[in-house]
């Protein structure tokens, strides 16, 4: 397989977060916009960096040069409370980010005048004991619906321009929530970090968990959650122990196929969004990981193509069931042993990680574009 | 080596009178924290507690120094040669031989293109100032890069890329060529002029070319003049063309290159005592360097700008095959020129000094002390390809380690005081070998955990180096903090993944105490899911079962829970402080229409019932003060483990009551199941 072509850029702050900024709907164009938040500095940053595009078109000589990913340039930062625990984009120049102080924030990127400035702050939404409790993952459905998850085991349902949470589940988890996705408006997927992997259902009106699912015996804290964008009973979770899990959860006794994967806490995963049989992990260790199913996907004859929902109950999808298939590709994209590679994102042939190294890489992959 | 230290003397606004001292406690790395503590005597002070306790409020100042390398621009510095030292030591323990000699030198032009970098950067920064304190700010740090660079280079000519045959002097021009760029800057001007030999810096151009070898370039601009077809010019030019370059006669050897190099120069001092140039002054000066002549050189010596410039142009001239440990000789007499004319010899010159003297521990020495704080980043790093090149001895300095370990260790202080290098001097502590495990030990326990992401990269560095007992802390100390904000969840979860028995013991009772007070149970999600790491205490396994139990009871499994009760009694697995609550929970099932215990499982009860109220009754204590220390456990609860603690609980008159009324309960159990077994036949 051909190696991805790889920038490094050393940006002077430990990247937690990093996430591309999404393509508007129905386009076709690639987007060459991120974010990334800092951590465990005396004075964290949320940052906006543009990516210049691999290629003039104009140019394409065919020389190898100038074939080479141009270096991510910062268009603007703000200051920000705390680490930055998790960031998500809530329209095309709203940013949320969850801190560890305990709060979320809301950020507006001002294109015209490349400024990014905090507009909404939700102040110690997650509090424990008196005392200010990390708020640990963010999500959002729509562009107005975010939800907060923190250490102290809490959800809370927050909507732009509403000061006041507009739910607070307060005893969700026992234990600290860890991630959180929305596999639909209702429904939400949370790990934490007594390796369970709940889903709730906002129609229904207590604080608990609809379903629990348990990883293992262990008990290994669930780091990091992804769900298969076009099936929505496929879902991928990341362990301490460096394990992915695949579930699938419309089978409730034995719903999950682990793999062993990394030497340390995997935290991040991530399925590519439009080609779904490519998934990508990081983790402590310092590796970045591609998991190519596609050999695997087209064994699968009828295999879910992205953007179809639970299709008809023959279906299946190339990543359950995955332990008696030798078609799995794995491959780890950064050879220099680094820190810890903290987040990753992927948007078309474009994959960003952030790491404590203090540096960023993209990583190009045509293929994927 | 600390003594010879510049230091500086800080004022403290601390109150000074005689009973009281200055007193100060590490921080992280370079950090002290200062407070003036009373110097009267306490009576119970000794001297591990005389720092703490018995100070009056006064402030306490927060000390730190050696902080100027924590900028933007130097992180990157730090970060980059992180990855490079990092490869470089596994290199070390995978490769030998040339291989390792190899990456030795590919490393040390890493690091210094790291550094060339990184004042590429701040120059790029000060152009971008206006605030005239920044401007200069970024001024001297790009002085002090380009300084260690000046340093590094000639450090790895001498000592780690070292020239096969010994003809050092080819890469000593080239480090001046790197170093002093003006000639070249100067004749691309000239080149641009007009008339290029009426530009006032032709002439010197040409000199400052040709004092560091340039030859080509000399000769483009001489031929610019407008007399270069003349005579004398011609001749020069000839001279150049002719003169033996190292570079062209690599296949030659040393004494070879040395004889061609005497014919050329030779014609030259034939042709300049035939007085070919006399009508061109500067064309005859330019004859007298070719010539190696003395006095020539003092008067260029400006165009050399320093005394190691000037040095390599004599030698380049004078003597261009000389042997490296030669240089030495023909140090002072470049120095002196300089000291003539007015310029004072600073850190500098002493450190190229000992350098091109082979004095490595001078340099090093000197370098650590006076580079400012980028000098552990320099010293450090250059030590320890130094140490692997074999061109430092190992040996043990009086405090235990050699000296590329001593300065790493110096070097990690540094990274330790900043905020979130943290990670960067873990690495480099991996690879300080005698003490390395110790000031990790140390720095760990001090590293502030701000939340558990944060926690669980700290263990995970912990856990790859074997250090279990901090393992244990940090998971202790996120515990014990979940437990305080009534974060019992997890607590449990941290306490059972350090496996630590006493603490999920204690916080089981708080899950107990809890349920006593409540009636009920929180963290279900938690405690129907704990599976087989409730066996790691016997407190949590009880738990487990009995919220196991009340499950049971929900879903009607009456005589699944009876049965659970009843071992749970009988195998006195229970704190005995629970066990009225658990008879009480034997209640309901006692009062069922069916009959659920048998008669059996009714004496067993009762028989738990009576060993309780006699415990109780014989702990009663009599007098008015009731007092923890004087219950004793009974001999039954003794033998079966169950804690002590547990049984010195004194029952409320509602307990009592309670008692009383299972007590009948009881009765009227035992005689329904007598009926119902048909055990007791009436007559």
């Amino acid at each position: 397989m051909e190696q991805p072509r790889i920038n490094v850029k050393f940006v002077s702050q430990k990247i937690n977060k990093i996430r591309w900024r999404p393509r508007l709907k129905q386009s076709m164009q690639q987007s060459d916009t991120f974010v990334t938040g800092s951590w465990d500095d005396e004075e964290n940053k949320v940052c906006l960096w543009r990516q210049q595009p691999l290629l003039d078109d104009g140019s394409r000589n065919g020389m190898e040069e100038e074939l080479l990913l141009r270096e991510p340039e910062l268009l603007c930062e703000a200051r920000h409370p705390g680490d930055v625990s998790d960031l998500c984009f809530l329209t095309q120049d709203h940013i949320a980010t969850a801190s560890s102080t305990g709060s979320v924030l809301l950020y507006k990127h001002h294109t015209i005048t490349q400024r990014v400035e905090a507009v909404q702050e939700w102040p110690d939404l997650h509090i424990s004991g008196g005392r200010r409790c990390p708020c640990t993952c963010l999500a959002t459905y729509g562009e107005d619906t975010m939800l907060s998850g923190g250490e102290d085991g809490r959800i809370a349902m927050l909507s732009p321009g509403q000061a006041a949470p507009v739910r607070v589940l307060e005893k969700a988890d026992s234990c600290t929530i860890n991630a959180l996705a929305f596999l639909k408006q209702s429904e939400v997927l949370t790990v934490n970090s007594f390796g369970q992997l709940k889903l709730f259902d906002f129609r229904q009106n207590t604080d608990g968990p609809a379903q629990i699912f348990s990883a293992t015996d262990d008990h290994w804290s669930l780091l990091c959650v992804d769900k298969h964008p076009g099936q929505l009973h496929v879902v991928a979770t990341g362990s301490q122990d460096g394990t992915l899990t695949v579930w699938d959860l419309r089978q409730n006794r034995f719903p999950m196929t682990t793999l062993d994967a990394h030497q340390s806490s995997m935290w991040e995963v991530r399925f590519h969004p439009y080609h779904a049989e490519h998934l990508f992990t990081c983790s402590e260790d310092g590796s970045l990981w591609h998991w190519d199913a596609s050999a695997h996907a087209s064994l699968v004859a009828s295999s879910g193509r992205p953007g179809g929902d639970e299709g008809p109950s023959g279906q299946q999808s190339p990543w359950l069931g995955l332990e008696a298939s030798p078609k799995l590709e794995i491959n780890s994209l950064i050879c220099n042993k680094s820190l810890s590679v903290n987040s990753l994102d992927i948007e078309g042939g474009l994959l960003l990680c952030g790491t404590d190294s203090e540096n960023i890489y993209t990583l190009s992959m045509p293929h994927l574009s | 080596m600390a003594s010879e230290r510049e230091s500086e003397e800080i004022s403290v606004p601390l109150p000074s009178s005689e009973d009281a001292s200055l007193q100060a406690t590490w921080g992280l790395g370079n950090q002290l924290f200062v407070y003036a503590a009373d110097r009267r005597p306490a009576k119970d002070t000794n001297g591990e507690g005389s720092d703490m306790g018995h100070t009056q409020s006064y402030d306490i100042l927060d000390l730190r120094w050696g902080q100027d390398m924590h900028g933007p621009t130097t992180r990157k510095l730090i970060n980059e040669s992180h990855s490079v030292f990092v490869m470089l030591q596994g290199q070390v323990t995978s490769l030998s031989g040339s291989a390792l000699y190899n990456q030795l030198k590919e490393a040390s032009r890493q690091y210094r293109s790291i550094a060339k970098a990184c004042s590429l950067e701040l120059q790029l920064l000060m152009s971008n100032t206006v605030d005239e304190g920044e401007r200069e700010y970024y001024g001297n740090q790009v002085e002090l890069l380009e300084t260690m660079q000046i340093i590094w280079s000639l450090c790895e000519i001498l000592f780690i890329d070292i020239a096969p045959g010994e003809m050092v002097l080819v890469q000593l021009l080239n480090w001046v060529r790197w170093h002093f760029s003006a000639g070249r800057e100067m004749a691309q001007d000239v080149i641009n002029d007009e008339i290029p030999e009426e530009h006032p810096a032709y002439w010197e151009a040409i000199f400052r070319l040709l004092l560091q070898g340039e030859i080509e370039r000399v000769r483009k601009l001489l031929s610019l003049h407008s007399c270069s077809q003349t005579q004398p010019f011609t001749s020069v030019e000839e001279l150049l063309k002719k003169m033996p370059q190292w570079g062209n006669l690599r296949t030659v050897s040393l004494a070879e290159f040395d004889l061609k190099w005497r014919h050329w120069r030779e014609e030259c001092m034939r042709r300049y005592e035939e007085g070919h140039f006399t009508a061109f002054a500067e064309l005859e000066r330019v004859v007298q360097v070719l010539c190696g002549d003395m006095l020539v050189f003092s008067e260029l010596k400006d165009y050399c700008e320093t005394w190691y410039h000037l040095l390599i142009s004599r030698l380049l001239y004078q003597n261009p095959t000389v042997r490296p440990t030669d240089l030495a000789f023909h140090v002072q007499a470049c120095m002196e020129e300089f000291q003539r004319a007015g310029h004072r010899m600073g850190h500098v010159d002493n450190i190229l000094q000992a350098a091109l003297e082979f004095d490595l521990h001078q340099v090093i020495k000197d370098s650590s002390t006076s580079l400012g704080d980028r000098s552990w980043w320099f010293g450090a790093h250059l030590t320890d390809i130094l140490h692997h090149c074999g061109q430092i001895d190992s040996q043990k300095l009086p405090f235990g380690s050699n000296l590329r370990e001593y300065l790493l260790l110096e070097y990690v202080a540094g990274l330790m005081s900043h905020h979130s290098l943290w990670q960067v001097g873990v690495d480099y502590l991996d690879h300080c070998p005698v003490f390395g495990k110790e000031h990790m030990k140390l720095y760990i326990e001090n590293l502030p955990l701000d939340s558990e992401r944060k926690a669980n990269k700290l263990i995970h560095i912990c856990e790859e180096r074997d250090l279990l007992e901090q393992v244990q802390s940090i998971c202790k100390i996120m515990g014990v903090r979940c437990s305080q904000d009534g974060r019992l969840g997890s607590a449990l979860s941290w306490f059972l993944r350090s496996k630590d028995v006493p603490a999920a013991t204690r916080l089981t009772e708080k899950f107990l105490q809890d349920y006593k007070e409540n009636g009920n149970f929180s963290h279900l999600d938690l405690l129907d899911h704990m599976g087989p790491t409730m066996l790691l205490t016997q407190q949590l396994t009880f738990l487990g079962k009995y919220r196991e139990f009340h499950r049971m009871y929900q879903e009607k499994d009456l005589k699944g829970a009876a049965s659970l009760l009843l071992s749970m009694l009988t195998a006195r697995a229970a704190p005995r402080h629970f066990w009225v609550t658990l008879l009480m929970d034997a209640l309901p099932l006692l009062e069922t229409p069916q009959v659920i215990l048998g008669t059996s499982q009714t004496y067993e009860l009762m028989h738990c019932l009576e060993e309780l109220t006699q415990d109780l009754t014989r702990n009663t204590p009599t007098s008015t003060t009731p007092s923890r220390a004087s219950s004793t456990p009974t001999p039954q609860s003794a033998g079966t483990g169950v804690t002590a603690a547990g049984s010195s609980q004194i029952l409320s008159q509602r307990d009592l009551e309670k008692l009383k009324l299972l007590r009948l309960a009881l009765c009227r159990n035992l005689s329904r199941s007598i009926v119902h077994e048909g055990t007791i036949v009436p007559l």
